[in-house]
């Protein structure tokens, strides 16, 4: 028995804990990954508070997880609430919805980059429906970029989580609901006191997918904008990426994972404390 | 659970924790120095090549040549620049890295070299490149005169044009600055867009402009100190650069910034776009029927007295200092340095680059001829921004460069956000 605890045990250790340590030391050196390392103490997380490309990336990071995660939750809780009825026809909605899962990030964010060109299908349906004044360059201007690449990421969370909601809601006891009718309830009444509090598992776990989510997008603004125009869409995971492999500052970006790291743990602990108390409660 | 596959899972899991032993720490200390090998292992040199279009068949042609002579095999590894950029510096220090790279001459080698990374290539160039330039051979040394690099072909870089184009415009190829901007309001103010880039995917693009404006309003010695450091960009030379910069920014193409390298070749050779600073490497990406039409000027002068220089990318061959086959990477690169690797290489190559090697025979166009002249008479000639500054540096150089095209105002701002990266880079590595 102790080989079956010793095998994922170690697994862990090499691919997991191993390199987290090793992630955690490689933040106090300046190192570019080819001359001998010097330590530097706290000086990379010294620099982080003043790095105005990282205090970008941290905003755009909070304004990610906020509208990524909030709209994706928002518009996959109404769409799931909108097609749970078994209705004619609404398989062929609920599969086109999930459609987009199908595709990778990056085949994504190939899709939407060809939609956003300057020259692409978004600017041309404004300007065949007379809205000139409206095209835009949308990855390429700063005050645009951020949301078209989130508007590419609901395009493909939003079938997700509607999934995940559609599963919770078919697990409800129809009992409940046909009772409230009989009551007199209103429809927002059904909603709001009768369907969300029994979603409340399947919340929590939507919400804690769509955080960790939120933290690990990477790839397609890496695809997209690559953090560009001028570092105007980074996020912590591009911002990383690019100053330990475009920068070769392995230290410095060892600092900023571990910032992902703590940030990423917060939202758990937070998440599991919670689960964990309620638990005790019910 | 059979006894059986326990048995198996326990010898997995000792194996795992083994290597945790051996494989110990990530190394953070320096390279050290190359054991002294004095046979060649066995097996395929390995080639590691960033080259994966015309270049690459010119590669294989030398490759299969080699292998004829019976001295050795080699194995071509060929990955995309990107990739192959990312990770270069992760084989280099790696306990049985591959054999021999292609790279960047000048400070791009010279990064790796300080630190012990390179083969001392030295008695190659005794043996072999005697007829090469001495120019060639001060870009392959180090700061100690070593030579660490063996250059294969250079290429260069020019305005590209449609010559059907222009004559339907009725332009002619300007040379002075002021020419260049009265040709540039003739051209809009006939509905084409004087110069296009494709930066949406390809910032570093910018960097060309940077560069030569740079080499003509402040000279190559300034450029090249300014990248090497010794300068701030945060100055006032570099302000002359961004003025000028601030010249042409109404004649570029307006969605430059989301524009990606398709699309701007493809508005240059369907006319939308008249102008385009690129390296020779545009030739190939120009569909074949049009190729002809294809034409280059110089980098307008714009100070006379500055004496003219030319951006000449030189790209060749360093090898590993753990390498296990020393004898066999020196014999292939002075095969590939010979005047018939030469001559293999850029028959191979399309007519987009030249080579390093006088006694060389290549076949040349007129693009090539045009372009080989133009280096000859430079007084000077620089590589490019990554490779004279260390390719670390291209990204706030990018960041800077798209900001001010999308932001002119906001100079002094970039100018110190830019000084500020490039000092912090240099001080983090």
């Amino acid at each position: 028995m102790f080989v079956l605890v010793l095998v994922p045990f170690v697994i862990e250790a090499v691919g997991v804990f191993w390199p987290a340590i090793q992630g955690v030391m490689l933040s106090v050196l300046n190192w570019n990954g080819i001359a001998p390392a010097k330590a530097v103490g706290l000086g990379n997380y010294v620099s982080l508070a003043s790095d105005p490309i990282f205090i970008t990336a941290l905003k755009n990071t909070a304004i990610w997880i906020v509208l990524f995660g909030g709209l994706s939750f928002v518009g996959g809780l109404g769409i799931a609430l909108l097609f749970q009825s078994e209705r004619r026809g609404v398989g062929i909605y609920r599969t086109a919805l999930f459609l987009p899962i199908v595709f990778s990030l990056v085949v994504t964010a190939l899709i939407w980059d060809t939609f956003f060109q300057p020259t692409g299908i978004l600017n041309g349906l404004l300007n065949a429906v007379g809205l000139h004044s409206w095209t835009h360059e949308w990855l390429a201007d700063p005050s645009t970029a951020l949301y078209a690449i989130i508007v590419a990421a609901l395009w493909r969370e939003i079938g997700y989580v509607m999934v995940l909601f559609i599963a919770g809601l078919k697990a409800l006891d129809p009992a409940i609901a046909e009772a409230a009718k009989m009551d007199g309830c209103t429809r927002w009444q059904q909603f709001r006191y009768i369907t969300f509090p029994q979603l409340r598992s399947v919340n929590l776990v939507i919400l804690s997918v769509l955080v960790i989510d939120s933290l690990r997008s990477f790839d397609i603004v890496w695809a997209m904008t690559a953090g560009g125009p001028f570092n105007s869409t980074q996020l912590l995971s591009t911002y990383m990426y690019s100053t330990a492999f475009q920068g070769r500052q392995l230290g410095y970006a060892s600092a900023i994972a571990v910032v992902i790291f703590v940030l990423a743990l917060g939202v758990i602990i937070t998440y599991l404390v919670r689960a964990l108390s309620e638990e005790k409660e019910s | 659970m059979t006894r059986k596959s326990q048995h198996w899972l326990a010898v997995t899991g000792l194996a795992l924790a083994a290597t945790v032993a051996l494989a110990g720490c990530v190394s953070t200390g320096g390279a050290g120095s190359s054991a002294a090998v004095t046979k060649d292992a066995a097996g395929p040199l390995v080639l590691q090549s960033r080259f994966t279009g015309a270049e690459k068949s010119g590669l294989e042609a030398v490759i299969k040549a080699f292998d004829k002579k019976g001295e050795g095999k080699v194995q071509l590894n060929s990955l995309p620049t990107t990739t192959f950029d990312t990770q270069l510096p992760s084989y280099l220090t790696s306990k049985n890295p591959p054999d021999v790279y292609t790279w960047y001459a000048g400070q791009a080698t010279r990064d790796f070299a300080d630190q012990g990374l390179l083969l001392n290539l030295s008695d190659v160039w005794k043996k072999s490149l005697g007829n090469y330039s001495s120019a060639l051979k001060t870009l392959s040394s180090t700061s100690s005169g070593e030579q660490v690099f063996v250059p294969s072909d250079y290429y260069w870089w020019g305005v590209y044009y449609s010559k059907s184009e222009f004559k339907k415009l009725g332009i002619t190829p300007p040379k002075t600055w002021n020419d260049f901007l009265t040709d540039s309001a003739k051209i809009k103010a006939q509905g084409v867009t004087p110069i296009t880039m494709g930066l949406s995917d390809n910032s570093w693009l910018a960097a060309a402009w940077f560069d030569y404006l740079d080499l003509r309003i402040n000279g190559a010695k300034y450029h090249l100190a300014l990248l090497a450091g010794k300068h701030s960009y945060d100055s006032a030379p570099v302000r002359k650069v961004f003025a000028a910069m601030k010249q042409i920014l109404p004649d570029l193409s307006p969605s430059i910034l989301g524009t990606s390298y398709n699309q701007s070749i493809s508005d240059l050779s369907t006319g939308n776009a008249a102008m385009y600073l690129a390296g020779a490497f545009i030739e190939t990406a120009v569909p074949t029927a049009e190729r002809k039409d294809l034409g280059f000027f110089q980098f307008p002068i714009i100070d006379p007295s500055v004496p003219v220089s030319e951006e000449a990318p030189t790209d060749g061959f360093m090898v590993s200092a753990k390498t296990t086959r020393p004898t066999l990477a020196k014999e292939f690169l002075e095969f590939a340095a010979s005047a018939k690797g030469q001559s293999l290489l850029l028959n191979g190559e399309d007519g987009i680059s030249l080579a390093v090697n006088p006694s060389a025979t290549q076949t040349m166009d007129a693009l090539s001829t045009q372009g080989k002249n133009m280096l000859q008479s430079a007084s000077q000639v620089t590589q490019f921004f990554n490779r004279d500054a260390g390719d670390a540096q291209q990204t706030p150089a990018d960041t800077a460069l798209t900001q001010f095209i999308a932001e002119p105002n906001n100079l002094d701002a970039i100018l110190k956000a830019w000084q500020a990266s490039a000092v912090k880079l240099r001080a983090g590595s």
